[in-house]
């Protein structure tokens, strides 16, 4: 996979077509073609991570607030993305301990399981895929971890999402089920996923806005948050949002060729 | 037989990041590592497992880094060693 995302092959580099960014950016204007979608989407998921960044001091973006204007005088990297569009590069780790539910009780802190799981990967090369605008293998991950956990998207209180570009939010959201095709721009408007929103998402600032740890930025998000662990950042009535019960976090490789869907649960 | 709600997620472990200077990756394995165990309060023998997430070419100038090799730094034994593809 990391050659997918570095190699340099015929004319691809003469065009300036390599690494992740250049193919997230081809799926991304191929869904601008296809449907409504695109900067104006695009900036209500940037400036919105960065509103829970500014509240989370292990981001490195917590003093660096963003406007709209902001967003949208942030320079090309590859269009349509911009530099706000891409996640940061990052040093540093982060792990988690799994066990089982029985012995976690006996462990410090609240008890948080593993309610749903899914997992999906159409692994096609990004010049011979068809589903880099969806239906992208969130759509049958997503499916199978909802059956599994015996839930639906009414009952998800926050998201925690991979974000390698603001793009992956939208079509991962979309895929799940929170909206069709080309309605991003109105679910994401009037600060949908920010602080007090009715569906927060990626709570940290996520990899646009809180570090780059590949999908355990999202994922250890999903599980501090359920513990009630969060500081500033806290879903509750600090933020204007319900105490979270049930998080839905994603991962995804490639260029959108892999992707996990995991439902978290407080129990 | 479902695996809903059978497994937890019971501790995290951080590190600094954003720029970091004179550090390595084994580094970042070992701290992160070392903090989700103490996040629990485990003992390093209460490990049974060591996953290590996606593979990525190692830093130049650095050996690549394995699950044993971050087990072996941290005192580990764990019966199972993984590491996940990119």
């Amino acid at each position: 996979m990391s050659q997918v995302l570095s190699r340099m092959a015929g004319d691809d580099a003469v065009f300036g077509h390599f690494g992740a960014a250049a193919g997230y950016a081809l799926a991304a204007r191929r869904a601008m073609h296809e449907y409504n979608t695109g900067p104006d989407t695009w900036k209500h998921i940037a400036v919105g991570q960065r509103k829970w960044a500014n509240l989370n001091p292990r981001a490195v973006m917590y003093d660096r607030p963003m406007t709209e204007s902001d967003y949208e005088r942030s320079p090309w990297i590859v269009e349509p993305f911009r530099l706000a569009d891409n996640c940061l590069v990052t040093d540093g780790g982060r792990a988690f301990i799994l066990t089982t539910a029985e012995r976690a009780r006996d462990l410090p802190h609240p008890v948080v399981t593993i309610m749903g799981l899914g997992m999906h990967n159409p692994a096609a090369d990004p010049v011979a895929a068809r589903h880099l605008t969806g239906p992208t293998g969130a759509r049958r991950a997503g499916e199978q971890a909802f059956h599994m956990a015996g839930i639906t998207l009414e009952d998800v209180d926050a998201c925690e999402i991979y974000d390698c570009f603001t793009y992956t939010v939208e079509i991962t959201l979309q895929d799940y089920g929170f909206f069709g095709p080309g309605e991003g721009e109105e679910w994401f408007r009037g600060g949908t996923i920010e602080p007090g929103g009715r569906t927060p998402v990626n709570t940290s600032g996520g990899l646009l806005s809180e570090a780059y740890q590949m999908g355990l930025t999202p994922l250890t998000e999903g599980v501090m948050q359920l513990m009630g662990r969060c500081g500033d950042h806290q879903l509750g009535p600090a933020t204007g949002n319900i105490k979270p019960e049930i998080i839905l976090c994603s991962d995804n490789g490639g260029i959108l060729q892999t992707h996990s869907c995991c439902i978290l649960r407080r129990n | 037989m479902t695996l809903k709600d059978k497994y937890a997620i019971v501790g995290i472990g951080y590190t600094p990041q954003g720029t970091v200077s004179d550090r390595t990756t084994l580094d970042f394995h070992l701290e992160a590592c070392a903090d989700a165990i103490a996040d629990v309060g485990l003992k390093r023998e209460d490990i049974d497992g060591l996953v290590c997430y996606r593979y990525f070419p190692p830093a130049p100038g650095e050996g690549d880094v394995t699950p044993y090799l971050v087990a072996q730094h941290l005192g580990l034994e764990p019966a199972y060693l993984a590491q996940d593809a990119n």
